[in-house]
């Protein structure tokens, strides 16, 4: 953290003191704290008037089924990027590792033992990450690049790399067919988790020290908190999310494969970044990531329906991630002034 | 903390063994010595084959060493490249397209031009905006990804002058291919750079401390742009091999080469919050991966196998290095200390 600010502080000190730098950044500033409210809201009146098919009722419910799984494990993983150690890679092998065990355990035994099982990886998953990044400090974008490896290995290893269905008449595939009105219960499953996320972060005393280490993580240590645990209690969380994700992924087409998950990590970061939680850490809050879902899923969701290759839509939310970044720092930079 | 241990040693360097206990305490190779003689030993017993067919050894140590010398530069600053993987795609990819329709030679440069423009881009972002390198060359490697696959529509491209890329792949000098070679030719050139030229020296202060180095009248940004350019270049010429190797550019290529790169350059003692290190270790951790997927391959063990090995090591690596070791103990110790606390405290109740 010191060394960034360093940088800045160089940055600052050489940047020279007029006025109009100062409006034009302050603009920056507003763009990074307000900008996507404006931007979600020109997003939709465009897509709306523009793209052919993007309002139907059955285009809405698509949107909700794919922005279910990558909501939730967005949103799960917001309390790693606040606690500011960047993200969770590892997201990629937890969700898809959920799905295979919910569908493969509970054809071989039953549903029950299915989530246990999951609970458990998820578990395992969330304190390997957790002690290594919390006690031993080291970078969490190496660390969940490892686990990630691992966890697929194992999962490839275990599950032979082929895809795994459930029974058309089981409770999966039930849940996964069925809606609440004109909501498909995954949607139903994101708003609940955002809520009980939103709670966590927002009134507990896990999210203020959550939101305190991602401030500063010294004042943190020395007003008295055990700051390794907090950093294990925010991969744990990213965890659970990404194992509830990875059930709705695997639940809405009732099959699940090793590499379901591939590009969830981006996208979640994407819509994290999106939505105003800083990279720094310690800014940032769960509804802003639910937009920041909104707002990258319907991007996806017009380029898909633009007939755009899957090229161009993975250029897009690359520039997107250092387009969000970039505007975060340069917010941040005005900010310190 | 460099200088403070060397000053502490260096008070009873007299004699032999003191001279090497300094020698020694300067070195960052410890851990990467260390697990290489582990796996050396072991793959003698259990695998001999792998000395006997050296020439696969080497083009593999080659083949992940190669990425890893030039993220090596970057590491020493304490940045990282994350979008050194899909460098290597895109450039294979570029390099192709336009051996295809010019020859070989105007591909090669087009791949590096290439490359050299994705790392000012990179270097931009982290010097001059100050972003995290993490996060900048994280979205790069995934706009870059994308970006291979525009260009090859998504389809593998193939080289038409298959000829030459059948005699790139053929032994050189001795025994040698042509990849070995230019990832020997790569090392030295960066290890007389970054240990004998000024600005390669400057690379280390850069990293150690910024603010010092940026005192001292060191260029900074102008080192940080430096450093990308190598590691982009470094990459996009990895691209160039092994399109040429296989007479085809993949433009999914490079996410092993990313874990088993960053990997190599870890166990090699490379700090990633940068100011130590060497590009020796790096190619010791580079021939100790090499050596276990080699020794792994022939055994016929599956690749998820394979994988989970090089991301355990990777796990390891990290969690073995000096700082995080300290943190570590640093934790253990307090929470015992307070432990020791509440237990006084409950006597004197």
């Amino acid at each position: 953290m010191a060394k960034e600010t360093l940088t800045e502080a160089i940055a600052v000190a050489k940047a020279p003191e007029d006025t109009v730098a100062k409006k034009s950044s302050s603009f920056v500033a507003w763009i990074a704290d307000k900008g996507i409210f404006v931007f979600t809201a020109i997003l939709i009146l465009a897509s709306m008037t523009f793209v052919d098919g993007f309002a139907s009722l059955q285009n809405v419910t698509d949107l909700f089924h794919r922005a279910a799984p990558i909501g939730i494990v967005a949103l799960g993983m917001t309390f790693v990027v606040i606690t500011g150690n960047y993200l969770d890679l590892s997201v990629v092998a937890q969700a898809a590792a959920a799905g295979v065990i919910l569908i493969a355990v509970s054809n071989a035994y039953n549903l029950i033992t299915a989530f246990i099982v999951a609970f458990i990886v998820a578990i395992i998953f969330g304190l390997v990450n957790g002690i290594a990044v919390g006690y031993f400090k080291a970078n969490a974008v190496i660390v969940t690049l490892s686990t990630t490896y691992i966890g697929l290995g194992l999962l490839r290893l275990l599950s032979g790399g082929s895809q795994v269905f459930g029974p058309f008449d089981g409770p999966i595939a039930t849940f996964g067919t069925s809606k609440l009105g004109p909501f498909p219960y995954s949607a139903v499953v994101l708003v609940v988790v955002t809520l009980i996320l939103t709670f966590v972060l927002s009134k507990t005393n896990f999210g203020f020290m959550v939101r305190s280490f991602g401030v500063n993580e010294r004042s943190t240590r020395l007003a008295g908190t055990n700051t390794g645990v907090i950093v294990i209690g925010a991969f744990l969380v990213t965890s659970m999310a990404a194992m509830i994700g990875g059930f709705v992924l695997a639940a809405f087409s009732n099959t699940a494969v090793s590499n379901m998950a591939t590009g969830y990590d981006f996208q979640a970061l994407a819509a994290i970044i999106v939505g105003g939680t800083s990279v720094f850490g310690g800014k940032g809050s769960v509804p802003r990531t639910l937009l920041g879902v909104v707002f990258v899923s319907i991007l996806s969701n017009v380029l898909v329906l633009s007939q755009i290759s899957y090229g161009w839509q993975q250029i897009a939310i690359g520039s997107l991630i250092v387009f969000a970044v970039t505007v975060d720092a340069l917010g941040r930079r005005v900010g310190k002034k | 903390m460099t200088n403070q241990t060397v000053i502490k040693v260096g008070a009873d360097a007299t004699g032999f063994w003191g001279k090497l206990k300094v020698a020694l305490a300067r070195r960052t190779e410890g851990r990467g010595v260390a697990l290489f003689i582990v796996i050396a030993s072991f793959v003698t017993v259990s695998q001999p084959l792998v000395f006997t067919a050296y020439q696969v050894t080497l083009g593999r140590i080659a083949l992940i060493g190669l990425v890893a010398l030039g993220l090596t530069a970057v590491i020493l600053m304490g940045e990282l490249d994350l979008s050194v993987a899909s460098t290597l795609a895109v450039s294979g990819v570029i390099m192709t397209t336009v051996a295809n329709q010019t020859n070989i030679a105007i591909g090669i440069l087009a791949a590096l031009a290439a490359s050299v423009v994705i790392s000012l881009v990179n270097a931009y972002f982290v010097a001059i905006v100050g972003l995290n390198s993490f996060i900048a060359t994280l979205g790069m490697l995934f706009a870059l990804r994308g970006l291979a696959l525009v260009l090859s529509d998504e389809q593998p491209v193939k080289l038409e002058n298959t000829d030459f890329g059948i005699a790139f792949g053929q032994p050189l000098v001795g025994p040698l291919t042509p990849r070995i070679l230019i990832f020997f030719a790569v090392f030295i050139a960066i290890q007389v750079f970054v240990s004998r030229v000024k600005a390669g020296r400057e690379f280390l202060a850069v990293g150690g401390n910024r603010q010092a180095a940026y005192d001292a009248g060191i260029p900074v940004k102008r080192r940080i742009f430096t450093g990308f350019i190598i590691s982009g270049g470094v990459a996009a010429l990895a691209g160039v091999v092994n399109s040429l190797e296989r007479t085809a550019a993949d433009p999914t290529a490079g996410s092993t080469v990313l874990l088993a790169s960053f990997a190599a350059a870890i166990i090699g003692g490379n700090y990633l919050k940068g100011g130590k290190g060497s590009i020796v270790g790096t190619l010791i951790g580079a021939a100790s991966l090499g050596m276990l997927q080699v020794a792994l391959t022939i055994s016929g063990v599956q690749v998820p196998v394979q994988e989970i090995f090089i991301g355990g090591v990777l796990l390891l690596a990290v969690l073995t290095d000096p700082s995080s070791l300290r943190a570590v103990w640093g934790s253990i110790s307090t929470t015992f200390q307070g432990i020791k606390n509440s237990l006084a405290k409950q006597a004197r109740d």
